[in-house]
């Protein structure tokens, strides 16, 4: 009885977890001509794909840092309203909204005659090339990382007991410190959360690199995009694949929470 | 030194009152208890006094300074919390030194008062520990700590011993008494154990429903509770309705017995309580009223026998020596351990009688 | 202090909302563009269901959302229960850590290794390829909606079935499912959502014959602006926000209940 629930499960885990990675890594050994090689990985490490390593770590982390940075006191804001909850899933409900639907609608807010635009000119400003430039990238990015990062902070901030903030404050503590020595301290593992849930998909994020930023942004996910879908060159798809692989185990190691859920194990 | 004075103080949450009419003077260096149930509004006062919330209406005063309106973080006021509040992520030393360390002290003074109120409170070995390591009353001690070290006039302590175990609780106590006095300075002590009160306080303050009940020293409340409800709080006590046909004489069950109150209008009705530890037993048809002894409990230091009177009335009584269970017995007390209560007077009019019937007498 | 928290509040929400109301406003706009509002049409409302080729995108979305999460809540409550009944605690933590690496590894991973997958077990890139990816990334997720239910579950629970005379598929039908209905209802509609919210692995595994409605919507908006999109957009939040709605006042409205008692 007992084993035959777990068949499905064992079986969906072989074919689409262990099969799967496996096969990525076996084909990054593979150049375009089916040849056995290691000249994928000697490829990853040239200066043109270090470089596009570090813009793309640098997107990701502009991305993660100015959404941590409107998270943050987003959610000592709701923590503090009385519908707090209710206020929550207002700021959640557009998540529920197709992610390409609203990058979509920000080509028409970014676009040369778009509603930035429109208010810049009302403005008496010069008018700007916000599509298809890195300043539109990392502002849609932040836009749609928000309501990820958001969740895991005010879960931890929520669940700071109101008697350690009373405490602060009788000691003397003015809002900024119990902020600072209290609130952030022990909300840290909210931030670490956050922080791995916006940092790995802002490193291979490739709908919207394409839609907003155009030619100007290369993300390790577009390169894998592009190696698959365009350059049919699975073998160097792979081979990125397997770095992205790699850096996102780091990052999980770096962020590691001491959850004491029961289930979530960590890689 | 500060004297707090609360007057005329309303609190109102949500359209709900929590506090109505609160006037009180706190003296400075006394040790206070505000005692009461949960819900009657206890805790609300605390929190008025240390400036986590503002009255809704009157005000507060440390000394001659209107306080109405500042924040706790400006107040020379300190609290030890019911949970302790003590921070997670620092330990037992920056804990204590956290006050500190927000007024800017310098370090040397932090090192010296911290190992200071360490000693207070007999933890000096602790200083590196880790919060989650300590235990329940060790907590509690840090949390003492870590208030007196800012030294405030006043320290504030929401139910501090309720986490305890009974005999932690007992050896805190004590201990609280003497730091109390080591330093005094006003603590200002919310419970809702009678025992606690009694033992720990100066003045304890009785409150129900957001109001004062009756205030005065643990032996005053003890012994002459204004109603039912106070007498019913602080220890247990037996409590039949009966008249007072004259000064010195209470019916009750239509006989006359000398007691040593007086005061009220001719044939009031009032309440007549008898304290379980102030009933003796006697053979039936020798004391003054007859009962049916119905379980006899051993409690340790005394019995707790549970007797019915002919009509049917309960009574409680602590005795060192065991009646036969299901056998008639009757009831003796004296005159001064008979405690009348009129239904209904307030503290104030409790005291004007008071008065009135002891100018009387002399 | 209060009164600026209510303004950085207010104005997130604005931006929060504004690409969606955005798209709304212009859906009805009869000069074909997202700027200059012309004057007010339902035009590009009928076409979006006068063509027939979107008509059929959009029933393929659904039809994979709905079977890909129907197969992924049975196979993650088989899954979950597994786990749980898993006598050694290692095995189970290494079982969770596959279980997780799905849900951490970002979509163009999955993707690109679900198409060299299916290349490599000769499965043709179209509908059944895209049911089976939706399958395989929704499963975790439904696991590990269940598991903590299944944790928070009384013991002695099971054990007084046993006692009663329960055959083990008796405590599961009568004892354990009910126990944890809650989690799999959020697990199905976790992996509704996930289905319904997927671009990238979709993108990588629909080919060429079949198509959902987001890679649809890609293809279109890299041909520029259409307001066929702005009308499906708007059409599918009002559907959203009246379910989630309907959905959050229900749920509240018993929690309302239950604190009234106390």
């Amino acid at each position: 009885m007992r084993r035959l629930l777990f068949i499905p499960y064992i079986v969906w885990m072989g074919i689409f977890v262990i099969i799967p990675i496996g096969l990525l890594v076996g084909f990054s050994f593979f150049d375009i001509e089916d040849n056995l090689t290691f000249s994928n990985y000697r490829e990853f490490f040239s200066w043109s794909y270090l470089q596009m390593s570090i813009s793309s770590f640098w997107y990701a982390f502009l991305i993660t840092a100015f959404t941590l940075l409107v998270c943050y006191p987003l959610a000592l804001i709701i923590k503090q309203l009385k519908l707090k909850m209710f206020w929550l899933f207002i700021i959640i409900l557009p998540t529920w909204i197709n992610i390409l639907l609203k990058t979509y609608a920000f080509i028409g807010i970014f676009s040369r005659e778009g509603l930035v635009n429109n208010l810049a000119a009302q403005l008496g400003l010069p008018e700007l090339q916000l599509l298809f430039s890195d300043v539109a990238f990392v502002i849609v990015g932040v836009y749609i990382f928000i309501p990820f990062m958001l969740l895991p902070l005010f879960n931890s901030i929520n669940s700071i007991d109101q008697s350690m903030i009373s405490a602060a404050q009788d000691l003397g503590a003015t809002r900024m410190q119990v902020i600072r020595k209290v609130i952030f301290p022990l909300s840290i593992e909210g931030v670490k959360a956050g922080v791995q849930v916006v940092f790995i998909p802002a490193l291979s994020l490739f709908m919207i690199t394409r839609l907003i930023a155009g030619n100007k942004v290369v993300t390790l996910g577009t390169a894998i995009e592009q190696q698959f879908l365009t350059a049919e060159n699975w073998g160097m798809g792979s081979t990125i694949g397997v770095f992205l692989i790699l850096f996102m185990m780091i990052i999980m190691l770096f962020t590691r929470t001491k959850s004491k859920t029961i289930g979530v194990g960590r890689l | 030194m500060t004297t707090v004075h609360l007057t005329d103080v309303h609190m109102q949450y949500d359209g709900n009152r929590v506090l109505d009419k609160f006037t009180y003077t706190f003296e400075a260096g006394k040790f206070y208890t505000i005692l009461g149930p949960s819900g009657c509004g206890k805790t609300t006062v605390l929190k008025l006094i240390g400036g986590f919330i503002h009255p809704t209406d009157g005000e507060i005063y440390f000394n001659d300074k209107k306080m109405n309106g500042i924040d706790a973080n400006v107040r020379k006021v300190n609290t030890v919390f019911q949970d302790y509040a003590l921070f997670p992520h620092l330990n037992v030393y920056e804990n204590i030194a956290f006050g500190l360390r927000i007024k800017k002290v310098n370090k040397q003074t932090i090192e010296q008062k911290v190992s200071r109120a360490l000693k207070l409170v007999n933890l000096e070995d602790f200083k590196a520990r880790d919060i989650q390591a300590l235990s329940g009353g060790q907590r509690q001690r840090v949390a003492i700590a870590r208030a007196i070290v800012n030294e405030p006039s006043i320290l504030l302590l929401d139910e501090p011993l309720s986490a305890l175990d009974q005999n932690l609780r007992i050896d805190m106590q004590y201990e609280l008494k003497e730091i109390q006095s080591e330093l005094g300075i006003t603590f200002i002590f919310v419970t809702h154990d009678q025992e606690e009160a009694l033992a720990l306080s100066d003045e304890i303050i009785v409150m129900d429903k957001g109001k004062i009940v009756q205030t005065g020293t643990p032996k005053d409340i003890y012994d002459e509770p204004l109603n039912r409800y106070v007498a019913d709080f602080i220890g247990e006590s037996n409590i039949v309705k009966g008249t007072m046909p004259e000064d010195g004489v209470v019916k009750i069950y239509g006989k006359a017995y000398e007691c040593v109150d007086g005061g009220f209008k001719p044939n009031a009705k009032v309440d007549v309580m008898l304290r379980p530890e102030d009933i003796v037993i006697k053979p039936h048809n020798h004391g003054k009223i007859n009962v049916d002894v119905d379980t006899v409990l051993f409690r340790g230091v005394h019995y707790e026998i549970s007797v019915y009177d002919n009509d049917g009335y309960e009574w409680i009584i602590h005795s060192t020596v065991a009646p036969t269970e299901g056998q008639p017995y009757s009831l003796d007390f004296k005159p001064e351990d008979i405690h009348i209560m009129l239904p209904g007077e307030d503290e104030e009019s409790f005291d004007k009688r008071i008065e009135q019937y002891e100018e009387q007498l002399s | 202090m209060k009164l600026t928290g209510r303004l950085f509040l207010i104005i997130m929400l604005i931006v929060l909302y504004l690409p969606i109301f955005y798209l709304a406003y212009y859906s009805f706009n009869s000069a074909g563009t997202m700027n200059e509002f012309e004057s007010f049409t339902f035009d590009y409302y009928l076409s979006v269901f006068q063509d027939s080729r979107l008509m059929v995108i959009l029933m393929n979305t659904i039809s994979v959302a709905l079977i890909s999460s129907v197969v992924a809540t049975i196979v993650g409550i088989c899954g979950a229960l597994s786990l749980y009944f898993l006598k050694s605690s290692k095995i189970r933590a290494s079982l969770l850590n596959i279980n997780n690496i799905m849900i951490v590894s970002p979509d163009v991973i999955i993707g690109a290794s679900f198409l060299i997958l299916f290349t490599f077990l000769g499965i043709s890139l179209g509908s059944v390829s895209v049911i089976l990816a939706h399958i395989a990334f929704s499963i975790p997720i439904v696991v590990l909606m269940i598991l903590p239910k299944l944790y928070e579950m009384n013991t002695s629970l099971l054990d007084a079935a046993r006692d009663l005379g329960a055959t083990p598929s008796l405590i599961l039908s009568r004892v354990v499912l009910p126990q944890i209905k809650p989690g799999i209802l959020a697990g199905f509609f976790m992996a509704l959502t996930y289905s319904l919210d997927d671009f990238a692995v979709s993108f990588f595994v629909t080919g060429s014959g079949f198509s959902v409605l987001s890679v649809e919507i890609y293809a279109m908006a890299r041909q520029g602006i259409s307001l066929e999109i702005n009308a499906i957009s708007t059409m599918i939040f009002l559907i959203v926000l009246t379910i989630v709605l309907i959905y959050y006042f229900l749920s509240t409205r018993k929690t309302v209940k239950r604190g009234d008692l106390s």
